[in-house]
């Protein structure tokens, strides 16, 4: 039985909307993008909504992040919700409770600092290995080696890495910013509203107190911690892809040329059409992702590899037909068509490609004929 | 409902499956007869009907009343035990059936229903030869004479007008009106004199669309469905009704028959030892497809119970329909494609099967069964664009 939020989700959305919507014009024309204010995103309560009432968050569930991002895709925001809320209070309040950790936890629900995850982000993470650090007995204790690139929000915030332990298995380790063999760089992409960085580790010396272990199965554990990540670009990507839905159809009804709305021709309607389509179709696969994801539904990895695939390929077809139908303006830098456009490019491949995710469906068929009764 | 009692329900539908779907079906219904062909429709109807299962989506009074989730699964079940599809009885079941309940009178619904789960079957008499796309251009006529209409004309792709008792007719009763005011919504008994019905051969082979010429044809006023000269309208609000419902036993047969043979299909060692799910490029195809039905399975639900809800969308139906038939498609090609030349090779498919028989090739030709009628893929483009995201209409012509 699930709870109807639906409510309290339009609510969220509606206030979301508002302060966004003002960030936003706030930013406008500027040359490059400017990061939402983290104080006003955790005085709303955003980064908080999954963080234990305890610990000073609402005690809700990813189906409430899920709002918040589908609504920062909707505005490409430049903000560390990704990173920090996302991964980072998504990471924590998988682990079992200690001081360390908990103190965590309500500091970065209260705003005070933030927090990155590195985690492997790449195709490598979709039903492969998603750690890549490794921890090693040395002398009489423990060292961290890896790297992981493209970690979101990685640059000037506290840091947890997804290492594997002396006997395999998953845990999380909270390494000191000043750590020695520890390098973290900028990596810049062309989409200018994400932050993303490489973390080095050379040989990190870790002591035992840092090392935080899940609360349930390491692995399963794991790989929740990846596909929040992938359906939270899901998420991300269905909002933007809606919001070019709109502004084309709004700009296709007041552009005229042979004296009438561009938008009253078939071949832009039809474009229009198949544009919303593809919107429904990723917004009912994001859905029930978000519900198994929420609900810890066992099997919530295949809903997460079919929202993600499907809602960030459809993300890009829909930006590109948006520049298309918007024309010569669609292609100025002050359209800001290109902002929706590269997010909407980076969002395919962070956190597996289409791809990686359908090869990881695929998976499921190689083990003889499919269950009878998929409800 | 809860869970517990779904599947209760599950298991008593899967045992019902077990013990009454007859396991030869496929075999002997290649290539039979169309009286044989028939015969078997009615009596895996009547099967049906004895079980609960063939109107679960009509309401509790009239033999129905099924929630949506025991539909759903309902269809699951059916479709993995391979059952055969109600081909004869679908236009019954669902168009007559939800027009008498959405505008039929008391006892034009005692009259039909019944008689519908007793085997009544109906054609549904829409399109023209110069009314398809433009199906309020229709020219049939229909003259008030006395307590009665006299219907002239000529309706084109109504399938299985052969076998039909009745027919839902669409003509024109006043000609003076703009072209969707003057068209009323009449039921009209096959057997009437003048009705004279000719099959017409598909680009599959098949002969179920047919021809149907009225002349001179006498129908009671009393048959009329809906006020005089507003047929246009029961028409238009009728189909997001009845297009919620079939659509949720084809989104499920798509994921649960289709998708499941495809997988097996490509299981399947060949002589060279290789399977074609051990290709990347099937294995990508493969999970795309599943995705997409997964996609659809979710839309249609949501079209039903937003229909229950009242809270359904204008364009929702025309989406579902849409993306199924597109995607039926793309589906069919895909297995034409991967099982290459032995696709060419069945050259029928059995009577009873449904939009994904296995017969992989013949089912692409027949997918264009679903991208065409009840409004062309393009059409349903231009109604999404225009209704459901308010774009500027054509500037032309009165409507």
């Amino acid at each position: 039985m699930r709870v109807d939020l639906t409510e309290f989700h339009d609510e969220l959305r509606s206030v979301a909307r508002g302060l966004l919507g003002d960030a936003r014009a706030r930013a406008d024309g500027a040359e490059l993008p400017t990061p939402i204010d983290w104080a006003l995103l955790a005085e709303s309560g955003w980064v908080g909504l999954e963080v234990p009432e305890s610990l000073g968050g609402s005690g809700g569930s990813f189906a409430e992040q899920a709002v918040i991002l589908h609504e920062l895709g909707r505005t490409v925001t430049m903000s560390s919700y990704l990173g920090s809320a996302v991964l980072g209070v998504g990471a924590l309040a998988l682990l079992e409770p200690s001081p360390g950790r908990d103190e965590l936890l309500r500091r970065v629900t209260a705003g005070d600092l933030r927090v990155a995850v590195a985690v492997e982000t790449g195709d490598d993470g979709v039903g492969g290995d998603p750690a890549p650090f490794r921890l090693d007995r040395a002398g009489g204790g423990l060292r961290l080696d890896g790297r992981a690139a493209f970690v979101p929000d990685a640059t000037g915030v506290e840091l947890l890495v997804l290492a594997r332990d002396p006997e395999s298995a998953f845990v999380v380790v909270h390494v000191a910013l000043d750590a020695s063999g520890l390098h973290i760089a900028e990596q810049p992409v062309l989409d200018a509203t994400r932050s993303l960085g490489e973390v080095l580790a050379d040989g990190i010396e870790v002591s035992d107190s840092s090392i935080w272990r899940f609360r349930s199965d390491p692995g399963t554990s794991a790989q929740r911690l990846v596909d929040r990540g992938a359906l939270a670009i899901a998420c991300d990507s269905l909002g933007l892809a809606e919001a070019m839905v709109e502004a084309t159809v709004s700009y296709t009804a007041e552009r005229r040329q042979f004296e009438r709305p561009i938008g009253s021709f078939q071949a832009v309607k039809h474009a229009c059409a198949d544009m919303l389509v593809k919107v429904l179709v990723s917004r009912e696969l994001i859905d029930a992702a978000v519900q198994a994801v929420a609900g810890g539904d066992a099997d919530a990895s295949t809903a997460v590899s079919m929202a993600k695939s499907y809602a960030c390929d459809a993300a890009v077809d829909v930006v590109g037909k948006a520049l298309q139908l918007h024309g010569g303006i669609g292609y100025t830098w002050e359209s800001g068509i290109h902002a929706y456009l590269k997010r909407a490019m980076l969002n395919r491949s962070l956190f597996g490609a289409p791809a990686a995710h359908r090869r990881r469906l695929a998976g499921r068929y190689g083990a003889g004929p499919l269950a009878s009764s998929q409800a | 409902m809860a869970t517990s009692d779904l599947e209760e329900f599950r298991a008593e539908a899967r045992r019902w499956c077990q013990a009454h779907i007859p396991a030869d079906w496929r075999q002997t219904q290649v290539g039979v007869s169309d009286e044989e062909d028939v015969s078997f429709q009615k009596a895996w109807f009547q099967e049906l009907r004895k079980a609960g299962y063939a109107v679960p989506h009509w309401p509790r009074e009239w033999g129905g009343g099924m929630s949506v989730a025991e539909q759903i699964v309902l269809y699951q079940e059916l479709a993995a035990h391979d059952a055969p599809r109600l081909v004869l009885a679908f236009v019954s079941i669902h168009h007559a059936a939800s027009t008498l309940l959405a505008a039929g009178t008391e006892e034009q619904r005692r009259r039909h229903l019944p008689a519908i789960l007793d085997g009544e079957i109906w054609v549904q008499g829409f399109s023209e030869p110069e009314a398809g796309s433009d199906l309020a251009s229709l020219r049939t006529t229909a003259r008030r004479e006395g307590d009665a209409f006299v219907v002239n004309g000529q309706k084109l792709w109504a399938s299985g007008a052969a076998h039909a008792d009745w027919c839902l007719l669409l003509a024109r009763t006043d000609v003076t009106a703009p072209k969707r005011k003057g068209i009323s919504y009449l039921l009209m008994d096959m057997r009437s004199p003048g009705v004279d019905v000719r099959p017409i051969r598909n680009a599959s082979g098949e002969w179920h669309f047919c021809e149907i010429f009225l002349n001179d044809v006498v129908i009671p006023a009393s048959q009329l469905v809906g006020p005089e000269n507003e047929g246009w309208r029961v028409a238009q609000e009728t189909l997001s009704a009845e297009r919620g419902m079939t659509m949720l036993e084809l989104s499920e047969r798509l994921g649960n028959a289709g998708f499941r043979w495809l997988v097996e299909e490509c299981s399947r060692a060949r002589p060279d030892g290789l399977r074609l799910l051990d290709d990347a490029l099937v294995q990508d195809g493969l999970a795309a497809l599943e995705t997409e039905i997964a996609g659809l399975r979710l839309l249609c639900r949501g079209l039903v119970e937003r229909h229950e809800a009242g809270t359904a969308g204008p364009v929702e139906a025309s989406v579902v329909k849409l993306f199924y038939s597109e995607l039926l498609q793309r589906m069919m090609d895909f297995g034409t494609e991967v099982v290459g030349l032995a696709a060419q090779t069945s050259l029928h498919k059995p009577g009873s099967s449904g939009w994904e028989s296995g017969a992989w090739a013949l089912d692409f030709i027949g997918s264009w069964e679903w991208t065409i009628p009840g409004g062309a893929s393009e059409i349903q483009r231009t109604i999404i664009a225009e209704r459901g995201l308010g774009m500027p209409r054509e500037p032309e012509v009165a409507r």
